[in-house]
């Protein structure tokens, strides 16, 4: 634990936000929160990597309007090869993510008063029951899980086509389709959420720390557990 | 092939626009399959192989007059061989050539995601360009006749091109050099279709009055018309009684395409412009309520 000595301050003892954040969260650290341990970090932007990696060499296969991704990785033929590799990776990535965050994300009785009309108003009046994640997230969450599931079984059905029945192929492709249209939706408005529209909480991903007015705003209960503070 | 058989395109597998000038215009040819007097003697199997310079393929028996048990990547002309009990007739061999049917709407084409890997001549042809073609297998799911097949190793489609080296130039597909006994033929496809009345006017009167010419109006015709003496019965044969485009396919290029547009689009304007209406929800500056104290 080093000590920081600059000239003018006082000298923090014990370890910063930065490194508890290594491998322990929900912990309180002078003004911050750490929200996500950098296991779980590193295993969301390995998620996020593989998962651009499959959507740009996805799009040029799916219409040409997007051939100039193509480009970016070699063209159509290797997008074609690393296309069904990227999304095996994605699909492996999203297991071990999946084990990491479900038991934060099951349905408890306060996600069903969530209304995601009134939540995206963003209005001050935030339900004080608010856990680590809201409906909303929770809800994002088995959704990548459903649909990365059904993306991955569609998938390797139209990566070996002479292995399988035309009916099946021909299912998997628009479900293939439709799970993607649906995963670039969804990801517009992750994204979104989590840079732009909350500000904070992308530093939540990044350094894995919140402020405490962050914590009391959108998660007042998580904030009321961690900190302790009922005011 | 593409560019390489200087004949206009038509249409283009994956293109937008511009798969096709729309300036030229050449008949549409066709082969033409009298299957009731195929003696099944494979000359044909043999000058496609040749003109085509594919391998050789070593043949297998199954049993029948039938040298491979279906087309390959290889071999992309086969005499199929059926054996048939028809009621009125007794035993019947019925043989009958396979290869791409050439599509008026070709399947293929329409469910081909490489730009130009697919394309249709402005005479019909359907031709693929293996350099363009990136080995998806999808033209396989739009294909009614099971006719594509992919190389070993490449995973490039490969098919009939109906010789069209050979029809660009003026000459005649080497089947059809090949075949012996006339029951092979090519031409202007309206030409041909006025030589199968008369032959199907024949056969009926010859007593097969179920006899027919298979040119299936579900793919919009095609670029090879069979004579069938059991025209009733195409799955004797081997043929789909009613072949289409599979519905999938079409959902998918002709449905799905446009809302997975207009659905990506919503996303972003519609995160933008609830960022304008709603602006960012963060923690009200509780230093200046408070009068400085943090």
């Amino acid at each position: 634990m080093s000590e920081l000595r600059i000239p003018g301050a006082t000298p923090v003892a014990g370890p910063t936000a930065i490194q508890v954040a290594r491998d322990r969260e929900d912990v309180v650290i002078g003004d911050e929160i750490v929200r996500h341990r950098l296991s779980s970090r590193v295993v969301h932007w390995v998620v996020a990597v593989f998962f651009f990696g499959a959507l740009l060499t996805g799009m040029p296969i799916w219409s040409p309007v997007f051939g100039w991704m193509a480009t970016l990785f070699g063209g159509l033929s290797v997008c074609r090869w690393l296309h069904a590799w990227l999304g095996v990776a994605f699909a492996a990535a999203v297991v071990v993510m999946f084990f990491i965050w479900v038991r934060d994300m099951v349905f408890d009785k306060n996600d069903r008063k969530f209304n995601v009309i009134e939540y995206l108003r963003f209005s001050d009046r935030e339900d004080p029951n608010v856990g680590k994640y809201n409906a909303g997230q929770k809800f994002f969450f088995w959704m990548v899980a459903g649909t990365g599931l059904l993306i991955l079984l569609t998938g390797i059905v139209l990566w070996w086509p002479s292995s399988f029945s035309q009916p099946l192929r021909s299912i998997s492709i628009l479900v293939h389709d439709l799970c993607f249209i649906g995963f670039f939706a969804a990801i517009v408005g992750h994204i979104y959420l989590g840079t732009a529209a909350e500000p904070g909480t992308f530093h939540s991903m990044t350094r894995g720390t919140v402020t405490r007015p962050w914590a009391k705003l959108h998660h007042p209960r998580w904030y009321r557990d961690v900190t302790g503070d009922r005011s | 092939m593409g560019a390489l058989q200087n004949l206009e395109i038509r249409r283009s597998s994956a293109t937008l626009r511009g798969g096709g000038t729309g300036l030229r215009k050449l008949p549409v040819v066709s082969k033409y399959i009298d299957t009731s007097i195929c003696i099944g003697c494979k000359a044909c199997e043999i000058a496609c192989q040749e003109w085509n310079d594919l391998p050789l393929s070593k043949t297998e028996q199954t049993g029948t007059y039938q040298t491979q048990p279906t087309m390959s990547a290889n071999y992309w002309n086969l005499i199929q061989f059926r054996e048939v009990d028809a009621p009125e007739h007794g035993l019947s061999w019925l043989l009958r050539k396979d290869q791409c049917m050439h599509c008026d709407e070709p399947g293929c084409l329409e469910a081909c995601p490489a730009p130009g890997a697919i394309v249709q001549y402005v005479n019909g042809i359907v031709d693929v360009d293996p350099e363009r073609c990136i080995g998806c297998g999808l033209c396989e799911t739009g294909c009614p006749f099971d006719v594509p097949r992919y190389a070993v190793g490449t995973n490039k489609m490969a098919k009939c091109t109906l010789c069209v080296d050979r029809v660009s130039v003026g000459l005649e597909p080497a089947c059809i050099k090949a075949c012996p006994t006339g029951c092979l033929q090519f031409g202007d496809k309206a030409s041909l279709l006025q030589v199968a009345e008369h032959r199907v006017q024949q056969l009926k009167e010859g007593g097969f009055t179920q006899a027919s010419v298979y040119d299936p109006k579900g793919v919009g015709g095609t670029g090879v018309i069979t004579i069938l003496k059991y025209g009733d019965k195409p799955e004797w044969y081997g043929l789909p009684r009613d072949p289409k485009v599979p519905t999938t396919v079409s959902v998918w290029k002709r449905i799905i395409h446009p809302l997975g547009f207009v659905a990506m689009a919503a996303a972003i304007f519609g995160a933008i412009g609830h960022f304008m209406a709603f602006g960012p929800k963060k923690p009200k500056d509780t230093s200046r309520e408070t009068g400085g104290e943090v």
